[in-house]
């Protein structure tokens, strides 16, 4: 059995020694929204956050992150990863970071962030509030949440904990855990069950449906309209928790002998993602239109990694869709006008 | 904190961004625009490549460009790199000469299926800088000749000026090893040759239907040329598109090469026409 069970007034003192222990980072409030930054007292923890800003894949892979660093032209490696407990992330982002886990370790193992993801712990946690733009329950069904060390459950008088893993039943040492009752197991399934009941949008197919249907309307009109308004800021890509493109630049530091390979987010919707300059200032863009490029942000998580990740490479956080400038991004009334078709 | 969780340590050591050393050994511009550079690795380790692969090249402070192996792994002493002046890190690495040191990321990338060529008829299309990546196959049929058929080669530039590796053209221009076709879109003073675009070349020349073609040049000479190739009935499985597209990581990570759901630089940059052709973002 490796459920268990603490109560509420003993939960902040887990926290605390957690803490102690370890650099932990949740969610915490942020003005009127909330983040994942470090959490240093127990009573910045707020499990009841609705979603966080950014994604926690800031943690495994940077805005910006150091791959090389140089003097003059010799070179070391700065794979350096601390060992983090990443606390209270929901489902749908521990999907997500199965993706992104997937996608960097495939064909040529990226060891940069790699290393980041095996040096952390990741405990999931029930959403309590939902966020008003999410559909997580309506899409990539199928795909079930894994590669996370523990779960915890917000009960009537305390916690439900599901510890997975070994690094999982390692925090247990911290708190007055208990075997939980099957009661308390039943409440907690339910309170995971329910909250799929409330989701504000939700997406009228199924994602294999979807998968197919929208990779042959490539060539709708349809990408032209939904696309008239887009400001090509790529905050959509920013905020997407399966995004992962970057950008790779050389930096010299203040000495002019010194300096670093790093490498720093980038998005598909910003104009100049595609292109390659070529001799006499000319430039070929392969994804010109703001049409194109916007039809490919959807392809990306709708199709085009379908067969890789056995699901949509979309988790329906509806980050997207509150980021966007002009409310264009969101792809649930795309997707189901598509379907429509 | 230490890592107490995991065995990852072992794996720090691991990073794909290192890039190695290799030393020029010869540079000399090849056109106004191109620098061509024969060089070795630093550390002596042998030429591992294949035909049609890549590298990441760079100086640090300056950033990293892909570029083709223009050379044959069967030549195994040194390789050499053709790199045409563009922006900040080509016109860096411009400036390097004899005895200096250049960054290479590599071999990356699927080159040339040679598998699937040998024993054949092949016909090389090659466009401008185009010549440069399938110089590294042009080279290999050359050095095993009798392990192919018939070859063809088709080069276009834009002026007389412009063209490329000249003693290796002079050199096909006599040899009985290949059947060399050349064309320059622009003429000038002293050009005795075709003038006209690629394409026009197809009428110098038969082409038997069952030719591997590979095709390598500027996006829009591809429309052109596979036109060509459907006029001759060549099957589409057996034609062969060297591309290129944007790229920074160079190991299937960083998105700015994707074709829809392939990626140049993992998938490619050379893929087979047919399983491409559906592809929109292709051509």
């Amino acid at each position: 059995m490796n459920a268990y069970f603490i109560k509420d007034t003993d939960f902040t003192q887990f926290l605390g020694k957690m803490i102690e222990a370890h650099k932990v980072v949740g969610p915490k409030a942020k003005k009127t929204r909330f983040v994942f930054d470090q959490i240093k007292k127990p009573e910045d923890l707020r499990l009841d956050y609705d979603v966080t800003i950014l994604p926690p894949k800031k943690l495994f892979f940077p805005p910006r992150q150091e791959l090389v660093r140089f003097h003059g032209q010799k070179a070391s490696s700065c794979i350096h990863p601390e060992g983090t407990i990443l606390f209270g992330v929901h489902f749908y982002d521990i999907k997500a970071i199965d993706m992104t886990d997937q996608l960097f370790r495939e064909t040529n193992p990226d060891w940069n962030y790699l290393a980041n993801r095996e040096c952390s712990t990741i405990i999931g946690s029930n959403i309590q509030n939902v966020y008003k733009r999410a559909f997580f329950s309506s899409v990539g069904k199928g795909v079930e949440p894994k590669g996370h060390d523990g779960f915890i459950t917000k009960i009537s008088g305390g916690y439900v904990y599901d510890a997975i893993t070994a690094k999982g039943k390692n925090l247990l040492k911290f708190g007055a855990f208990t075997d939980a009752t099957e009661a308390q197991l039943t409440e907690a399934s339910k309170a995971n069950k329910e909250v799929l009941d409330k989701c504000p949008e939700k997406l009228n197919n199924e994602s294999l449906e979807i998968s197919e249907k929208v990779r042959n309307q490539f060539k709708s009109p349809m990408w032209k309209e939904f696309s008239e308004k887009c400001f090509s800021c790529g905050s959509c890509n920013l905020v997407c928790p399966t995004c992962y493109c970057f950008d790779v630049q050389d930096n010299w530091n203040v000495d002019q002998q010194t300096g670093v390979r790093e490498r720093t987010w980038d998005g598909c919707l910003l104009e100049d993602f595609s292109t390659c300059s070529l001799t006499g200032g000319h430039k070929e863009n392969f994804r010109e239109t703001r049409a194109s490029r916007y039809r490919h942000r959807i392809m990306r998580k709708t199709s085009y990694l379908t067969a890789k990740l056995g699901g949509p490479a979309c988790v329906g956080c509806g980050r997207c869709a509150g980021a966007c400038t002009a409310d264009i991004a969101d792809p649930v009334p795309v997707i189901n006008r598509l379907m429509e078709v | 904190m230490a890592c107490e969780n995991c065995n990852c340590s072992n794996m720090y050591n691991e990073n794909i961004f290192m890039p190695k050393e290799a030393v020029i050994v010869r540079a000399e511009m090849a056109t106004a625009t191109e620098k061509h550079f024969t060089l070795k690795w630093a550390d002596d380790s042998p030429n591992y490549f294949e035909p049609g692969q890549f590298v990441e090249a760079s100086l640090f402070g300056y950033g990293e460009i892909p570029i083709g192996f223009a050379s044959s792994p069967t030549r195994t002493k040194t390789f050499d790199l053709i790199i045409r002046v563009v922006g900040r890190v080509s016109g860096a690495l411009h400036k390097l000469d004899k005895g200096d040191t250049m960054l290479l990321r590599g071999p990356l990338g699927k080159g040339f299926p040679m598998d699937k060529l040998r024993g054949q008829n092949i016909l090389v299309v090659a466009g401008g800088i185009g010549l440069c990546p399938t110089r590294s196959l042009i080279q290999y049929i050359m050095d095993r000749r009798e392990e192919f058929k018939q070859f063809n080669l088709f080069y276009g530039a834009r002026s007389a000026d412009e063209q490329l590796f000249l003693d290796d053209l002079a050199n096909w221009r006599k040899s009985d090893d290949v059947n060399y076709h050349e064309t320059v879109d622009r003429t000038s003073e002293n050009w005795r040759g075709n003038v006209g675009v690629i394409t026009t070349l197809f009428q110098k020349t038969p082409i038997s239907q069952d030719t591997r073609v590979i095709i390598c040049g500027p996006p829009i000479m591809y429309k052109f040329v596979l036109i060509e190739l459907d006029k001759l009935g060549i099957p589409h499985e057996n034609v062969y598109v060297d591309l290129e597209r944007r790229m920074k990581c160079g190991i299937g990570k960083c998105g700015h090469c994707q074709i829809n759901d392939k990626y140049v630089c993992t998938d490619g940059p050379v893929f087979q026409y047919s399983q491409i052709e559906k592809l929109e973002e292709a051509f």
